[in-house]
């Protein structure tokens, strides 16, 4: 227990909260889910690279600063007290980054990482299929072994960031025998490839958001298999559980939101229902609980361990977190809250964060799935159905 | 920066478990409750394993530790429902003793010959006190009335909350591990109760519960031992979350117990109402509650992401 930053820490928070004020966009950009903010939020990924600040952990060799993960928390702190903007690259830089860095070879790492931290490309994650959402193991899209090419066939669905992103990473039925978790492979894709079509899929907020994708004979060289070919399913749950874990969701990012909800409680508290004053200081409290936590977890794996199922735990918290501190403001703000635009004529983002706040139980494995594997992994409960 | 328990820390409340786990399992709880809920063989234990002075200082015969090490043990004695004045004589009187500068009885103390009973303001009550006789909920409590010039000293209402919070972190965790183990073993339908995602995904959101509850306990013993500023509003912050977890937990287990959970022969109760008891102790939620509300909406404590540790 030592709760002290060091000086250098100190000094590197000063210098994240520098650069962050001289460069961070005065007008909020325009939503990421469509084309002119998908643009701007690229522009902005163009940006922090060149501060270098794609992504601090890395290597300096792939275009980060090879800083610790209390380092980038205090980065992701600042970043989001500072109020910036969304990363459009987060399937990269939090997902296939770090597996990659894993699972993947020398040259595959010297050809996607730097690229990736410097917003050159942007990734989606393309997991889901029409018939394997929270059942991931049932899917039936293949990749047909053709010579030194795969091809690809089939369906993927709900796909974030594929109306507009550069390349995708999936898994795939590499053996076409095979079910469940076995003789999948993990595939990446240029999103432009002759065979792949992309059909937007328009959001509960009306923009386009996420897509489904086609697959037509689609020929992707064998480089850029991730891993070997049936370990598809190790490595999606590796990154999955980057996902869950540490890197998805910082702390920051929710003790900014709890910040706000706490500013619009003084602004309107008057009117508030006592039900949802406790809401407002229990958002405050568990944003902190989450920082807490998640700093315990960063030191431990600073100190060699790996986040297990544990990375379930934090996924329920955080989600459950996020969406009631935006039902809160949408109380608060009571009959406003249904404005696109609020009467002092600011934009209403508490509705666009509570719409995006019910995506988060659902998305990265939905938290049905994160408390069978809470109960399963971490409780020692037997599986459903068994004996 | 580590917000966790240094390994000498986790070792050393290790040890404390081994040792209550052996000498102080359901089987003593069932014997103090149908005695007077006392037994001075385990309070010579306890003294035994030097708990009663881990905090004194070593010039008066103690381990000369801190509130972070106490905590970690007033979490052990949660988890297996200790009935002796241990925290409250070692972890709470030992250090608002010493901080008042009262030092003469600490030798005694940690001595095990001297046990402290606490009043304030904010209890109707004195734990293990002479008085009046009060009966709790809890059978293994043993509460008198409290004196009407009970001191209102805020450290000694903080170190008490603190404590209880702990506690509260141990008795959900042995809660959960009851019916966690009950759910293994109980059928019907075929098959074990806890294969069912009705049971499963109960017992997860109580996991959930405590995982977020407890790095608040640390960081307000940390808090309160280095007397930072803010400590007050981390030790409500705590003794507020670890109740949530301990209420929530409470009623999960003995859902998950069933009909089961609802007969005094089945342990539970025993944890049940000691969380009962202490999460109205030393400042009920409604009190804690306002402290931080006080603080983070008064604009005392500053918020937000770059003040984690503030």
């Amino acid at each position: 227990m030592q709760l002290e930053y060091t000086e250098r820490q100190q000094a590197f928070r000063a210098e994240v909260r520098e650069w962050l004020a001289a460069h961070v966009p005065a007008d909020p950009l325009i939503t990421l889910e469509c084309r002119e903010g998908y643009d701007q939020h690229v522009g902005w990924e163009r940006t922090l690279a060149s501060g270098n600040w794609g992504m601090v952990t890395w290597p300096e060799r792939f275009g980060g600063r090879g800083l610790d993960l209390i380092e980038w928390l205090i980065f992701e702190e600042e970043y989001w007290g500072a109020g910036a903007p969304l990363r459009a690259n987060q399937n990269g830089i939090f997902l296939l980054g770090p597996t990659i860095m894993e699972y993947g070879t020398e040259e595959q790492k010297a050809r996607f990482l730097t690229p990736m931290a410097q917003g050159e490309v942007i990734w989606a994650q393309a997991w889901s299929e029409p018939n394997a959402g929270s059942d991931l193991a049932a899917i039936a899209s293949k990749a047909r072994r053709e010579g030194d090419h795969y091809v690809l066939e089939g369906q993927k669905t709900w796909s974030s960031r594929a109306a507009f992103a550069d390349w995708g990473f999936g898994i795939f039925r590499t053996d076409p025998e095979s079910s469940r978790h076995n003789g999948l492979t993990f595939i990446l894709f240029d999103l432009n490839s002759p065979g792949i079509t992309r059909r937007p899929i328009r959001q509960l907020h009306g923009h386009p958001g996420f897509a489904e994708l086609f697959f037509d004979e689609v020929r992707v060289p064998v480089e850029n298999r991730l891993g070997g070919e049936g370990e598809g399913w190790k490595i999606a749950m590796a990154t999955a559980g980057f996902e869950r874990g540490l890197m998805l969701r910082s702390p920051g990012r929710f003790q900014a939101t709890a910040r706000r909800l706490v500013e619009l409680y003084r602004q309107l508290g008057d009117r508030a229902s006592p039900a949802a004053r406790e809401a407002v200081v229990q958002a405050w409290g568990a944003a902190q609980a989450y920082a807490y936590n998640t700093y315990s977890v960063a030191a431990k794996i600073m100190a060699g361990g790996r986040i297990g199922a544990e990375a379930s735990l934090n996924k329920i918290f955080w989600s459950q977190l996020d969406r009631s501190m935006h039902r809160t403001a949408m109380q608060l703000l009571g009959a406003q809250a249904e404005l696109r635009t609020l009467l002092n004529g600011q934009p209403n983002d508490w509705l666009e964060g509570y719409i995006f706040s019910l995506s988060g139980p659902i998305y990265a494995g939905s938290n049905e799935i994160q408390r069978n594997i809470t109960a399963e992994r971490l409780l020692g409960l037997p599986r459903q159905g068994a004996g | 920066m580590d917000c966790n328990l240094s390994v000498d820390q986790q070792l050393l409340a290790e040890s404390v478990r081994d040792f209550l786990v052996d000498t102080h399992g359901p089987e003593m709880l069932r014997k103090l409750d149908a005695g007077d809920a006392r037994d001075p063989a385990i309070w010579d234990g306890l003294v035994g394993m030097g708990l009663t002075g881990l905090l004194v200082p070593e010039e008066q015969g103690g381990l000369g530790m801190g509130l972070v090490e106490a905590a970690a043990i007033a979490r052990e004695c949660g988890r297996i429902c200790l009935a002796e004045p241990l925290v409250d004589t070692a972890f709470v009187a030992v250090p608002w003793l010493a901080a008042k500068g009262e030092t003469d009885e600490l030798a005694r103390i940690a001595a095990g010959e001297r046990r402290v009973s606490l009043p304030h303001s904010i209890n109707p009550w004195v734990a293990d006190g002479d008085g009046e006789a009060l009966e709790s909920v809890d059978p293994l409590r043993r509460l008198v009335t409290a004196p009407a010039d009970a001191t209102d000293d805020p450290l000694l209402l903080d170190l008490a909350a603190l404590m209880s919070a702990a506690q509260m972190i141990g008795l959900a965790e042995a809660m959960l591990d009851q019916a966690t183990e009950y759910a293994k073993v109980r059928r019907q339908f075929g098959q074990p109760i806890g294969g069912f995602q009705a049971v499963k995904h109960q017992l997860a959101d109580c996991a959930v519960a405590i995982e977020f509850a407890m790095p608040v306990v640390w960081r307000a013993a940390e808090a309160l031992h280095n007397r930072r500023a803010s400590a007050s509003v981390h030790v409500s912050h705590a003794k507020l979350a670890a109740t949530d977890a301990a209420i929530a937990t409470a009623e999960t287990a003995i859902q998950v117990h069933g009909a089961m959970g609802y007969t005094y022969e089945v342990d539970l109760h025993f944890w049940m109402k000691r969380v009962w008891a202490l999460s109205g102790a030393w400042g009920d939620r409604a009190f804690h509650y306002r402290r931080i509300e006080d603080a983070v909406v008064g604009g005392t404590l500053p918020i937000g992401p770059e003040h984690s540790f503030a």
